[in-house]
């Protein structure tokens, strides 16, 4: 395992931070990213549905197969066209 | 380890890469045979073959823990401490710490021994690491197993853009062995965060940049000269305008640390030159946490902010180098830091005398900035060697030629009023009926660099024309 | 999840409690902090009424990774 010293005034903690998130969800598109795993479809759908309940604007998109990362043009795709992601289902 | 070594009895530590050991090796074997006695291998387990018990010491822990500098060393331990040692061969030394008479009869009375394996190069530094006394005070940052080096350093938001060398504890230890200062020096704080910018935190910059250790010292007079207040390093750096800071490196270490001052001396190529420069701006990005699109506003910016740094071409020239123009003493060292940004070239390839010459210079400090601001900003002149020629076989000092441009800068007044040339830009109606000067007194400065051969130089311009919030160009002698 | 983040986007991953070791190993090899929000294994046999409601259980506890708290 490589240790590398940190070069930074080291205000900041180890761990790559998460993007800072905005302050609501006004105005904003969601995508929701369906890994392919089987019955993911189903819940992905349901939370997207509710979204649209509440006016939210919702995008959906699938892997191709569960077995490889999304493909670079897809998450290019996604990177262009939504604001925040909801991706599933893990197990 | 340490649990071998006797409470009583006698330790050797050798290796099979020293005369001195080989020679010794039969002694040794006859003092294993009485009993009492402990041998460590540094190089080579197979040897000494004279002693079957030898311990393999080739992980130099045993050696490093007993501080061991030559081979052969010879320690007489009591009750668990340490109460003599020797090193080399010598007989007499040998039987004052053995209590054995007649130890190797064929052999000379005396033999100096030989650099121990623990102290290599390279060596010495592992140790260190793993024994945890670097006194690197530095967080460890810990890349996981399926990170890639230098995605790690991107994501973590270390880069300039391009790849960096990665600051593992190894590197940083052999870069700071190019300079005397304590590691934990703090050279100032460093804006806009005022975090502490020591020579240890520059250090890692400096490996990350891609320095070598014997550039620490002109990188540390460069962060020096930064954090002098009236270079107004946080206005620099927030700044919507174009600047950074521009290195010019003076005096004996260009030449000892090989950095150009000639052909392409602004360009790539040269990586004193190119490392010096981007160790201070990762300096400024990770320690000051001075970062584009945050607290740097620059609309465009410019290249130089990767890097920009050369040497001033000195030898043969017929004036003052910068830095003794500034105060510095004659062969002395030194690091010039402007807020400067980009090159505009001037070519000149018909002028024969230093007044035309002038002339072409002027003509192109007037546009810098606009042509309807005055005073606009400071700016730096490098002239190369075949345009300095011209002013040398005249006999124009430094100092005429500086008169002559300032005069050569000399606006009327009128010419600058917002609406004159039928440009908005410029000051109020009230410049008009007297001359300003394109620049502030002191606000040119001079230096020579580049290829023997072309009739080219270039204008480095500035940021702020003086004034009590701009920053002004500020020299430090670089420092062991 | 990494990659996305990397592009500007914030990213909310939801998996099964079977994944909470693999993704917290996953994470740490990687560096990263991932936001995630884990359901009650196991999916697969699950029937549809059940997947909606547990969607609906969990809407609030995904978005709220997806705003400032």
């Amino acid at each position: 395992m490589t240790v590398l010293l940190d070069p930074t005034s080291e205000r900041s903690p180890t761990i790559r931070p998460r993007l800072p998130r905005p302050q609501s969800l006004d105005g904003l598109t969601i995508g929701i990213l369906d890994i392919a795993k089987s019955r993911g479809d189903v819940f992905l759908h349901r939370l997207g549905e509710r979204l649209g309940e509440r006016g939210i604007a919702v995008k959906y998109y699938a892997k191709p197969t569960n077995t490889r990362p999304a493909p670079l043009p897809l998450r290019q795709q996604i990177a262009t066209e939504v604001d925040l992601v909801i991706e599933g289902l893990s197990d | 380890m340490t649990d071998r070594l006797p409470q009583d009895g006698l330790v050797a530590v050798v290796k099979r890469d020293c005369p001195t050991c080989v020679l010794a090796a039969p002694v040794l074997g006859d003092l294993a045979r009485n009993g009492g006695l402990t041998v460590y291998t540094q190089d080579d387990p197979s040897f000494p073959e004279t002693v079957p018990g030898r311990v393999d010491d080739t992980a130099l822990d045993v050696s490093h823990r007993l501080k061991i500098e030559i081979v052969p060393t010879l320690i007489r331990f009591e009750a668990g401490r340490e109460v003599g040692r020797t090193y080399g061969w010598d007989r007499g030394e040998w039987r004052r710490l053995t209590g054995v008479e007649g130890l190797g009869p064929g052999l000379p009375e005396a033999r100096p021994g030989c650099g121990a394996k623990n102290l290599e190069p390279g060596i010495i530094e592992r140790l260190k690491i793993r024994f945890n006394e670097t006194g690197l005070k530095s967080r460890r940052i810990e890349i996981g197993k399926d990170e890639d080096e230098q995605e790690a350093m991107y994501a973590r938001g270390w880069s300039d853009g391009l790849p960096l060398v990665p600051p593992t504890e190894e590197r940083v230890l052999r870069m700071l062995d190019g300079t005397a200062r304590d590691p934990q020096e703090v050279l100032g704080l460093v804006p806009p965060a005022l975090a502490a910018a020591t020579v240890e935190k520059i250090a890692v910059n400096a490996v990350m940049a891609g320095c070598k250790s014997e550039y620490l010292p002109v990188v540390l007079a460069a962060v020096e000269a930064v954090l002098d207040e009236s270079f107004a390093m946080h206005g620099v750096l927030a700044t919507t305008g174009f600047v950074g800071p521009v290195l010019v490196v003076n005096g004996p270490v260009r030449g000892r640390i090989g950095m150009n001052a000639k052909g392409n001396a602004l360009g790539q190529g040269n990586r004193a030159n190119a490392a010096i420069g981007r160790a201070l701006q990762l300096v400024i990005r990770n320690v000051g946490e001075g970062r584009p699109r945050e607290v740097d506003r620059a609309t465009l910016g410019n290249p130089g902010k990767y890097t920009y740094c050369f040497a001033e071409d000195e030898e043969g020239s017929s004036w003052a180098p910068l830095s003794v123009e500034r105060g510095l003493k004659p062969g002395q060292s030194a690091v010039t830091v402007f807020a400067g940004y980009g090159l505009q070239g001037v070519t000149d390839q018909k002028s024969r005398d230093p007044e035309s010459l002038s002339r072409s210079f002027a003509g192109s400090l007037l546009g810098l900035g606009n042509v309807k601001l005055a005073p606009a900003c400071d700016a730096m002149l490098v002239i190369s060697p075949e345009h300095h020629r011209t002013f040398r076989q005249a006999g124009w000092s430094k100092a005429r030629l500086y008169e002559e441009l300032y005069r050569l800068c000399e606006i009327p007044g009128a010419d600058l009023v917002t609406g004159a040339k039928a440009i908005a830009e410029g000051g109020p109606a009230s410049l008009a009926g007297k001359p300003v000067n394109k620049f502030r007194p002191g606000g040119i400065m001079i230096v020579r660099a580049g290829g023997d051969a072309g009739m080219f130089s270039g204008i480095i311009g500035g940021w702020s024309a003086g004034g009590p919030r701009s920053s002004l160009p500020v020299t430090k002698e670089v420092r062991n | 999840m990494a990659d996305l983040e990397a592009r500007g986007i914030p990213t909310v991953g939801v998996a099964t409690t079977e994944f909470i070791e693999g993704a917290a190993s996953q994470a740490k090899s990687l560096g990263i902090d991932p936001a995630l929000v884990f359901i009650p294994h196991p999916v697969q046999d699950r029937t549809d009424d059940e997947l909606k409601k547990l969607a609906d259980d969990h809407l609030e506890q995904i978005l709220a990774m997806l705003v400032k708290d």
